[in-house]
């Protein structure tokens, strides 16, 4: 059984090509502003002395693999760099803004399933009817709706019209956080929802013609005890995947939430740090989110086997 | 299994499994439904000025955020403006920017992943690390942050954009390229001594392209998500342009008093997507029919 | 460089004001108190655009901050309700020597700070020194004219001048001057103001950035009230979200909500919504240090191709009035000014035809991207200004970066408030005039020697009829020149719930939160 997880180091040890790129990528996202990056953030005529203090903090005054190595040094230590904006020390700010954004993420995940599974069904079990064409325009529609707008939209429904939940905002104790992040959860979801009705719905009908199902239904499981003894647990394992990969596709999303629902998570953090052109703040929040998605990738494959007896990651060859 | 090949995976299975043989193209429901939506938008932003009277730009701050009415269809905005011409040119704004961004991506995305397909090797190695680099970034954070680093404007947008969506074609490419080098008809061409190059261009593009193709398709609806978002933020199109995500903006603030003003131009983002993505099932039912389960 | 930094960053989406009218702003705030006694106890919830930045009095600019900090930290002297003059505030009296230059000031005996110790002379002393001491990187300038502070026993203070000056006590009303224990109590100064304690009604409780700051009550505050537990100033930056939340009892103050949203707010049961007066005027400032703006031609036709009546209806909603002058009306000595440049295309197109750009030109105006008000007054600017074939693009920054960018001079056009901190014009005169003043001319590098003469004479003037007449000369030389393009005066905005009483703001937009209860 513990076999099974042999891939789980070399999937780790993989990553760190994909890691040191990722570093890579957000170090020279300040090279890339035009100009002198310390001027460009200071302003024209800003004081040579600030300048320069900014050019030391930034190591810019140092050849580029120098400059390179030191902020991989100090990102050893934790050390984001300083908020320009605050003048603190980014991790700081990152950390504050972790927990609210990764308590959103999962929330609207519950949601999505909460979401896609009964509608998955309903369509696997009756394809080409009306029901599964209705389920087909939901997903249709769920894709091309511009995520802040459907936010918007359930603002003015639910908060304004109906005045149910509050319109922005975390709250301030734990017991008011799953309440003020329940529309912009749902906002998620909803972006979340059609690739893993769609996803969940092909497998499904795929299960349903399967051999066990037959022999199960045969020995008198039906309806809802069929469905989830069954059906689902063989569904989901695909289903799984798909999951893992559009968590990353919702961290970028939930970055906008965010600003819709002024949420002081990352997203906040990171669009408000591109206003005030407070670089190290970005880097850092662009740095964090993307060793997030990597991590998930991890995640998304050992619960991938520990779901599915019959996946052996290690002996396959890796694509 | 990579994160990036589960993405290719979630690709080939977000289209619907109905079984349907090929078929004269006008009987293909999803793509008349696609092609009427979008040939009715690129019209509508195409003939702008013969469809509306009013400038889309030009205030007219004595008459700001007037109710809809004969003269105004849709009302007008805080400054006067007509909201319902604005939509229509908001339309070729959001149009031909999703239109235009995917061409770079396509095609440097496309060539990359050909041939790290077909070569295989070190560059195949290189290219996939970097593909694998580039899709652990979600997609909002690199076009937001790459548009800020550019500076705002629609040339910033379609370099961001580039730049962060080749790694899906090339993803794609290099999987067609895997399949089709050990097809018979290239091994036959290799053996009959035809250069790599020749047989890359002349026998495998033809029947690898259509991959792509489709996914160029859901591809543009992404971008024209991504140019609302980006207009919402405030970093895409500049004012006083004429942009669906910029009026949504504005419309915000309006959402108790006039809340057709965020509402319409969201609408018309939906509808696009929605002839966008009919668009492109509806070609996919016609160009691969094989490859649907 | 000394004022360079006096404008208090008005920017942050602060909506503001004007004092002379009614301003039509709603009914006043004391509804649920009226008579009756405050309700002890709760937390009042204020919701903002901006996180405050800093509680380092010396060196902070920005009114998110200052509004918090003046709730822990007070002055010895302080701004009346009316914002007209200073009344004696930790201080009891004072006397003034015959030859102006020794002012002794008496301290009440019955202040404690919030860590215990009683507050003396010596205190004073220090906490006036260290303002003094951060020059031109902070609020130092204010005390330019202190020569010494001595402690001359427990409770009593002696300030010596180097020459006479008038608004010292206005001075020693400024924040900057707020008073803190000595040697900041054993910390560094950065390890005191991550923390800093004071003698106001609330203690520095907890920040989190991007979200919220809150303070608690001082139970053993020296004067009246506080009557809260505390308070919390969350951070939400669109205007809409705080609205809704106002009505949606989430937040009980709304700090300057939309124009836009205003009326909605007075109409919202429940919710009281009010324009308090204000000293604010919002201009369109030129960078002189540019091309095309060194030139009075271009200066003019953009200040005649600015329709403010449009901008007072379709920004300010009705709520405030087209400006005519550097002062605003509640200012000492603004004079009204018919002269003064108003709509006018045909003279906009006059003015630009004599200009070294009679085609028009391309330039750029810089704004903060959280103001919603900036925002839309940069979008009419842009397109009345095509009318002259000035291609305007905008620039939209965070208030942060819009600060760097204005105190750089890296800007061609910017949108900028001001308003007053102290009951007398010089504040302003001499910072947006005299190149001397600190901030070269408010940013724009304007350099008038006759009008720099006629802002020094008025300073030494004492003769309040023939001082009003030399500020008269001034507003009229500086609006024909067209230093700034005047936009508009407005008056503060806040909309709270009916819960809340006493909450009143000052012209110069400072608040008593001591006075301010909460019923249930």
């Amino acid at each position: 059984m513990l076999d099974r997880f042999r891939f789980v180091p070399i999937r780790l040890l993989q990553s760190i090509p994909v890691v040191i790129g990722v570093t890579i990528v957000v170090f020279f996202m300040v090279h890339l502003l035009p100009g002198n990056p310390a001027l460009t953030i200071l302003g024209q005529t800003a004081t040579p002395e600030r300048v320069a203090a900014l050019n030391t903090q930034l190591g810019l005054d140092k050849p580029l693999w120098t400059q390179y190595f030191i902020f991989v040094g100090r990102l050893f230590h934790g050390d984001l760099g300083t908020s320009l904006t605050y003048q603190r020390p980014v991790f700081d700010l990152v950390a504050q803004a972790v927990p609210i954004t990764l308590s959103l993420l999962a929330y609207a995940l519950v949601l999505s399933l909460a979401i896609s599974v009964p509608l998955a069904a309903l369509a696997a079990t009756a394809p080409g009817r009306v029901r599964d064409g209705l389920v087909r325009v939901f997903t249709l529609l769920g894709q091309g709706m511009p995520q802040f707008w459907v936010g918007i939209m359930l603002i003015l429904l639910l908060s304004v019209k109906l005045g149910a939940f509050p319109v922005g905002g975390y709250g301030q104790t734990p017991a008011e956080h799953p309440y003020y992040l329940f529309l912009p959860a749902l906002t998620l979801a909803i972006a979340m929802s059609p690739t893993t009705i769609r996803s969940l719905r092909a497998s499904t009908i795929n299960v349903l013609g399967a051999d066990y199902v037959g022999t199960a239904r045969s020995k008198g499981a039906a309806g809802v005890s069929l469905f989830r003894g069954h059906v689902l647990r063989n569904a989901a394992i695909p289903t799984v995947s798909i999951i893992g990969v559009n968590l990353g596709y919702l961290v970028g999303g939930s970055l906008v939430i965010e600003k819709v629902f002024a949420i002081p998570g990352l997203g906040s953090l990171m669009i408000n740090a591109i206003f005030a052109r407070d670089f190290p703040t970005i880097q850092a929040v662009a740095l964090f989110v993307a060793l997030f998605v990597i991590a998930v990738g991890i995640l998304t494959d050992v619960v991938y086997t520990l779901i599915d007896p019959r996946v052996d990651l290690s002996s396959k060859e890796r694509a | 299994m990579t994160t990036a090949a589960v993405a290719t995976a979630t690709r080939a299975m977000r289209r619907p499994a109905r079984s349907r043989s090929l078929k004269a193209w006008y009987r293909n429901g999803t793509l008349v439904a696609g092609m009427v939506i979008v040939g009715l938008l690129v019209l509508a932003a195409v003939f702008a000025p013969l469809i509306t009277h009013y400038d889309p730009i030009k205030q007219d701050l004595q008459n700001a955020l007037l109710s809809p009415s004969a003269d105004h269809w849709l009302g007008t905005d805080k400054y006067g403006r007509d909201v319902y011409t604005r939509l229509v040119y908001g339309a070729r704004v959001d149009l031909r920017i999703g239109f235009l961004a995917v061409l770079i991506p396509f095609v440097v995305g496309s060539v990359a992943g050909a041939l790290a397909g077909y070569f295989g090797g070190w560059g195949d190695t290189i290219v996939m690390r970097i593909v694998d680099v580039f899709f652990a970034f979600p997609f909002y954070v690199l076009v937001i942050v790459l548009v800020f680093v550019f500076g705002s404007g629609e040339k910033s947008i379609y370099l961001a954009i580039a730049a962060v969506s080749w790694v899906a074609y090339a993803k794609i490419m290099r999987g067609e390229l895997l399949v089709a080098k050990k097809q018979d008809y290239v091994v036959a061409a290799r053996l009959g001594g035809m250069s790599h190059g020749r047989i890359l261009v002349r026998h495998i593009a033809p029947n690898v392209m259509s991959q792509a193709l489709i996914y160029a398709m859901s591809d543009i609806v992404l971008d024209i998500l991504a140019i609302v978002t980006l207009g919402y933020l405030g970093l895409g199109i500049a004012p006083p342009t004429a942009e669906w995500g910029s009026m949504i903006l504005d419309g915000q603030e309006f959402i108790t008093t006039f809340w057709l003003q965020a509402t319409i131009p969201g609408l018309a983002v939906v509808v696009t997507s929605l002839g966008l993505s009919l668009l492109g099932d509806g070609l996919s039912d016609l160009l691969s029919p094989e490859r649907r389960k | 460089m000394t004022r360079a930094t006096r404008i208090r960053s008005v920017g942050v989406a602060a909506v503001a004001a004007l004092a002379l009218t009614a301003c039509g702003g709603g009914s006043s705030s004391d509804s649920g108190a009226a008579g009756g006694t405050p309700t002890e106890g709760g937390d009042l919830t204020i919701a903002r655009q901006a996180d405050i930045l800093s509680m380092d009095k010396t060196t902070t600019f920005d009114n998110s901050s200052i509004y918090v900090m003046e709730q822990i930290m007070e002055p010895l002297f302080m701004v009346s309700q009316d914002g007209t003059k200073v009344e004696p505030w930790l201080a009891t009296d004072y006397t003034i020597s015959d030859d102006k230059l020794t002012y002794t000031i008496k301290l009440r005996d019955d202040v404690k700070f919030t860590n215990g110790n009683p507050m003396t002379a010596a205190d004073v002393k220090f906490s006036i020194d260290e303002d003094t001491k951060t020059g031109a990187d902070g609020w130092g300038f204010i005390n330019a004219a202190i020569d010494s502070v001595e402690a001359t026993d427990d409770s009593t203070v002696t300030i010596k001048l180097k020459y006479a000056w008038a608004p010292l006590l206005a001075d020693l009303s400024l924040f900057s001057n707020g008073i803190i224990p000595e040697n900041y109590g054993g910390l560094t100064s950065e390890q005191f103001y991550e923390a800093p304690v004071g003698t106001g009604p609330f203690v520095w409780g907890e920040w989190k950035q991007g979200q919220y700051v809150k303070v608690t009550k001082n139970p053993d505050y020296w004067g009246d009230g506080p009557h809260l537990d505390s308070v919390t100033w969350t951070v939400v930056p669109d205007a809409n979200t705080r609205k809704l939340q106002l009505q949606g009892g989430q937040i009980d103050i709304d700090e300057f909500p939309d124009w836009s949203g205003f009326g909605t707010l007075k109409d919202t049961p429940g919710i009281t919504a009010t324009a308090f007066p204000s000293t604010r005027l919002d201009y369109l400032a030129f960078n002189q240090l540019r091309t095309p703006f060194e030139d009075v031609h271009v200066r003019r036709a953009i200040a005649y191709a600015l329709d403010r009546e449009a901008m007072v209806k379709s920004v300010l909603f009705g709520n405030g009035q087209a400006a005519d002058s550097l002062l605003s009306p509640g200012t000492p000595y603004y004079a009204k000014n018919p002269d003064a440049p108003q709509l006018d295309l045909d003279k906009a197109k006059q003015e630009l035809a004599q200009s070294s750009q009679p085609n028009g030109f391309s330039t750029s105006i810089l704004i903060n991207a959280g103001d919603p008000n900036q925002v839309s007054v940069a979008q009419i600017i842009q397109s009345q200004l095509k009318e002259l074939g000035i291609d305007v693009k905008i620039n939209s920054l965070d208030a942060t970066a819009v600060r760097a960018a204005r105190n750089a001079q890296d800007f061609d056009m910017i949108i900028l408030g001001w308003t007053m901190d102290i009951p007398d014009p010089d504040e302003w005169t001499s910072f947006a005039v005299d190149p001397e003043g600190g901030s070269h001319s408010a940013y724009t590098s304007y350099n008038n020697p006759e009008v720099i003469a006629i802002n020094k004479q008025a300073q030494a003037e004492t003769d309040d009829a023939k001082r009003a007449d030399l500020y008269k000369q001034l507003q009229e030389k500086v609006a024909d020149d067209a230093f700034a393009a005047y936009l508009y005066y407005s008056p503060y905005a806040y909309a709270m719930s009916d819960k809340v009483s006493g909450f009143e703001v000052t012209p110069l937009g400072n608040y008593h939160l001591e006075d301010v209860s909460k019923s249930e």
